[in-house]
């Protein structure tokens, strides 16, 4: 295939856009799937995927389309719209040249809409936008374009009309597609380079890369080398994804697709590696990808202790398929060996602990998430603290830096004030407003990034009826009156379960902790104490009483079995505990920390 | 492990159903106990399909049998007298035996009396419940304090061995009401009595209520002043604290609940009725009607099987063996289970003396008071 034949593009939205759906049209359309094959949001194929209806995995897919009478390769990539992924689409994005923006009918243009716009617009990447959904009865097509114009400079006469749902607009777009997006401009006959956008772990073929070609080709058995892990393979299949993989014999400049190379070391992969020929005539390697920010940390161990290895098996697998989260091996003196990680959001660190304990089939304790904070000591050396147990003594911090984040809320004009009051409620300091639309408006605020992780999005959309959305970008590390807040259970503490927050607010917090622990938390046979400190300082407590009186009465003939069971039952229950002491501590009290008691006034 | 000694005769029906119990019955049905008859015969061939008197034996000798319910009582003297009649065809229980019936207060005239006494019973447990009207009535019971006064007068006269079965924790009952109670039974002079705590079972009317908070439980607190109250007014009263809720006179331990607890085998007949092997526990499938259908056209009428190994058998032991105040002897346990007692229950034994919770003097290991009442909470340290 020549390159004036193929076109490469991603589609972009904010969440629950209809990017899927979308995709379900283009397929059908262009007759890659058969229609009896085809189901709603097919390309969502992952089992979290269709629990949640969302994407959560970029997805290529190659079609085939007549136009003009000429037949052209269209590579698709449907990304997810929700922030926590949006490395995947950043990675999307540099494999293509072309990107179709939609935008709900409806909803109109919401946070993540501009974010993934600019990440397209910077890439220089051709922009077709779509209003979707306009089969909605409610659809506000002339205020969508408004919007669209104000934020984001998009012409309304370029912005096609369509639903994903019923079909309409869908021939206008795939035509669009051809004639606006440029064919890329790779040489068939150049030194091989290409690009790996993707992969991921199969048991029995191993490691499975995904490559945007950007010159030469790559054939079936030839040799090919990875800059960056400096290794090198030989091609055992190649092919593109339809959606399922189909082997063909050659990929050449412009086109996407996978390779099989046997790679049973999923070390030797490295997404955003430069594939090229072995020897002196190798390609330079090319820039790759720019690590994403992570936002948040938590720990994460095998609830089985002697399960760390296979965890750690799991999380190097993972990896290779996203490699937005990291890990690096850590120890607590409650939780034995396990992970400190770190996510884009608090989503994607419960979907990686998801995926790590179905396609692994292992049970997590996970710690409640922090954010990364800064510490200048008196010795004049920074450091970087992603666990709370890292915080050094107070005599040795001189200042204790926190991350801000410019956030900025896309919502409906009449909800101004709330969110005000939301935002200046978790100390933020506010810059702008613009309006978007006679309805619309876009509020700027710098917040901790700890106040926006944890339950900005809820309340946002609690406040705004759930049209309010919100994107941020981080842009420093400021001082901050910052405290670590430590929770002893039966006067021993608990290092997982440690907290960094604001001093003005630890004594709320540190009640809110205790208060929900004691609900998490069995009673024993002897009474437990819960306090909260800062340092030696108790600044809360609550009790657990001992247990008064268990004793089944009544044991004779039959009872027998049926009391062993419930016996047995508070046996499992006990498996899935931690001891700290001779305290069991269900697993998920690790998370109680979370509770930030925010009934604030 | 031989013959089963011990018997146990399910009688499922009661004239109403009380607001707490989800035992196996079904009231207000007379009309089945005809049907009743004729599939406890039939099941009751499982111990030999002709009768044994054809086959020139016996048939199974018993040191103990036991009628429990529902209320056996309910049947009437006549009724009881059939039952009997049925039951000796197979069931023999030798000279000395216990024969134990449960009854109401209501059903104990003068003419059950003499039924029970042709039958060979030698020993009435009493539903009695509390002696105190507003108890009662709280427990959704259908006699008053004085058919419990009356009948048990009359069954010790008569020279029956008698239990009474009080009950504690009842909706808004205090704890002065228990200490009445328990000193009113004292002063009937029972030979036996045993003490429950009230318990919400699911699929009880009582349960229904406490969901929509229209009944409360009593406190946990309040629960366990009760039964210490109990413990101690009973032993005050010369009865002997043998297990977690039964009070006996000196000799007057209930024999065939104590094979249970020793873990010899026993049979049993009826709607879910519990057999055992000494390895397998067999329970009788738990709906009336099923298990009547079901062995009438000769259906398997069994529901849980509960199979254990050797050792799951002999941690069970441990568990119901602790339960009872003398304990475990280290000797008895391993002639009768061929485990050792610290193999299977070594270091929790030591971590609940370390705690208080135990008392271990070599030979014999024994909860201590403060164990016993948390009790439940020990044995997932012991169960596989
Ligand atoms: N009425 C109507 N509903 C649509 C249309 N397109 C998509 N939907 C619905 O919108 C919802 C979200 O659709 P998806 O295709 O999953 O959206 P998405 O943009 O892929 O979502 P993420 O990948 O999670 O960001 C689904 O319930 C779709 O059925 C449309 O044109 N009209
Ligand atoms: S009399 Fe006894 S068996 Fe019958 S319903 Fe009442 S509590 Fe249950
Ligand atoms: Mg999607």
């Amino acid at each position: 295939m020549d390159c004036k034949h193929i076109r490469n593009f991603s589609i972009i939205a904010h969440i629950d856009h209809g990017k899927s759906t979308l995709a379900d049209r283009l397929l059908e359309r262009t007759g890659t799937v058969e229609k009896r094959q085809l189901k709603e949001q097919m390309l969502d194929d992952m089992e979290l995927e269709r629990q949640r209806g969302i994407t959560i995995k970029a997805r290529a897919v190659r079609m085939e389309y007549r136009h003009a009478g000429e037949v052209y390769e269209l590579n698709l990539i449907d990304t997810p719209g929700h922030v926590d992924f949006h490395y995947e689409v950043s990675r999307s994005l540099a494999c293509c040249e072309g990107a179709v923006l939609l935008v709900d009918a409806f909803q109109g243009v919401e946070a993540q809409t501009v974010a993934n716009a600019y990440a397209a617009i910077n890439l220089d990447l051709a922009i077709v936008p779509v209003i979707n959904k306009v089969d909605l009865v409610h659809a506000r097509v002339d205020d969508v374009l408004l919007e669209m114009e104000q934020s984001l400079a998009i012409d309304s006469a370029e912005v096609i009309k369509a639903s994903a749902k019923t079909g309409v607009g869908i021939d206008d777009l795939l035509a669009a597609i051809i004639e606006r997006i440029p064919p890329p401009k790779g040489d068939p006959h150049a030194i091989l380079r290409a690009l790996i956008f993707d992969s991921h772990y199969d048991s029995y073929r191993g490691a499975i890369t995904y490559v945007r070609v950007i010159d030469g080709t790559i054939t079936k058995g030839q040799k090919i080398r990875f800059l960056e892990t400096s290794t090198t393979h030989d091609v055992l299949e190649l092919g593109q994804f339809v959606p399922q993989r189909r082997a063909c014999e050659t990929l050449s400049a412009g086109q996407v697709g996978y390779l099989v190379c046997n790679i049973k070391d999923v070390k030797q992969v490295h997404i955003g590696d430069t594939v090229t020929i072995p020897g002196d005539q190798a390609a330079a390697p090319m820039p790759g990808y720019k690590p994403p920010q992570r936002m948040v940390y938590c720990g994460l161990y095998p609830s089985e202790g002697e399960n760390f290895e296979e965890l750690r098996d799991a999380l190097e697998k993972l990896v290779i398929n996203d490699p937005s989260f990291e890990y690096a091996p850590e120890s607590s003196e409650a939780l034995g060996f396990g992970f400190r990680c770190g996510f884009l959001g608090l989503l994607h660190m419960e979907i990686i602990q998801q995926r790590l304990e179905k396609e692994a089939d292992l049970d997590l304790v996970q710690t409640a998430p922090n954010v990364t904070y800064r510490i200048k000591k008196t010795t004049g050396e920074t450091i970087e603290i992603t666990n709370p147990q890292d915080v050094p003594d107070t005599g040795q911090i001189d200042e204790f830096l926190q991350p801000i984040v410019r956030t900025n809320f896309l919502v409906p004009v009449e909800q101004i004030g709330p969110v005000m009051q939301l935002c200046t409620d978790r100390r933020g300091v506010y810059l702008k407003t613009e309006y978007l639309s006679p309805t619309r408006a876009m509020l700027t605020f710098d917040l901790p990034l700890a106040e926006v992780i944890y339950d900005l999005h809820d309340r946002l959309k609690s406040v705004t009826r759930g049209y309010g959305t919100m994107d941020y970008e981080l842009i420093g590390y400021f001082p901050a009156d910052l405290v670590r807040l430590d929770i002893l259970v039966g006067g021993k503490p608990v290092d997982a379960l440690s907290i960094i927050c604001d001093r003005r607010d630890a004594d709320r917090r540190g009640r809110a902790i205790v208060k929900k622990l004691r609900g998490e938390i069995d009673r024993h046979m002897f009474e437990i104490a819960l306090q909260a400190a800062i340092g030696t300082k108790v600044i809360a407590r609550e009790t657990i009483s001992a247990m008064r009186k268990n004793v089944t009465a009544k044991c004779y003939g039959g009872d027998i079995s049926r009391k062993k069971k419930l016996w047995a039952k508070q046996k499992e229950g006990k498996k899935r505990m931690k001891s700290i002491g001779s305290v069991d501590i269900p697993q998920k009290a690790f998370m109680a920390v979370l509770d930030t008691g925010t009934d604030r006034q | 492990m031989g013959q089963p000694r011990h018997a146990y005769v399910h009688v499922p029906f009661c004239r109403h159903r009380c607001g707490y119990c989800d035992f196996t019955l079904v009231a207000g049905r007379d009309d089945l106990i005809d049907r009743y008859y004729a599939a406890l015969g039939r099941e009751l061939e499982r111990v030999s399909p002709e009768p044994p008197a054809t086959a020139g034996s016996p048939g199974l000798e018993l040191d103990t049998l036991y009628l429990g319910g529902g209320t056996p009582s309910h049947l009437g003297p006549a009724g009881l007298r059939r039952l009997f009649g049925l039951l000796h065809e197979r069931l023999h229980p030798v000279a000395g035996a216990e024969v134990t019936v449960e009854a109401n207060p209501l059903d104990v005239t003068a003419d059950f009396l003499a039924a029970a006494a042709d039958c060979g019973v030698t020993r009435v447990s009493l539903g009695g419940q509390s002696l105190d009207a507003m108890t009662l009535r709280a427990l959704d019971r259908d006699h008053a304090p004085d058919d419990v006064r009356r009948a048990a007068g009359l069954l010790l006269a008569d020279g029956f061995s008698v239990s009474v079965d009080l009950m504690t924790a009842a909706p808004g009952q205090s704890l002065a009401a228990v200490e009445k109670d328990l000193d009113a039974v004292v002063g009937l002079g029972p030979q036996h009595v045993s003490v429950y705590c009230l318990t919400w079972e699911k699929g009880t009317s009582f349960e229904s209520q406490r969901r929509k908070g229209l009944l409360q439980p009593a406190e946990e607190s309040l629960e366990r002043q009760m039964y210490e109250t109990a413990i101690d007014r009973l032993g005050t009263g010369g009865y002997e604290h043998y297990e977690v809720s039964n009070f006996a006179k000196p000799g007057a331990r209930c024999r065939h609940n104590e094979a249970y607890w020793d873990c010899r085998p026993w049979e049993a007949f009826g709607p879910g009725a519990a057999r055992f092997d000494g390895r397998t526990r067999i329970t009788n499938h738990r709906a009336t009607t099923t298990w009547m259908n079901k062995v009438l056209v000769g259906d398997d009428f069994s529901g849980d099987v509960d199979a254990m190994t050797a050792e799951d058998a002999a941690r069970e032991r441990v568990v119901v063996g602790l339960r009872r105040r003398d304990g475990l002897d280290r000797e008895a346990f391993m002639d009768a289970s061929g485990f050792t007692l610290d193999a299977l229950a070594g270091n929790a034994i030591a971590s609940w003396t370390d705690r208080g919770l135990a008392t271990d003097d070599g030979r014999r290991v024994r909860l201590t008071h403060a164990g016993l009442l948390v009790s439940d909470a020990l044995w997932a340290d012991i169960l596989k």
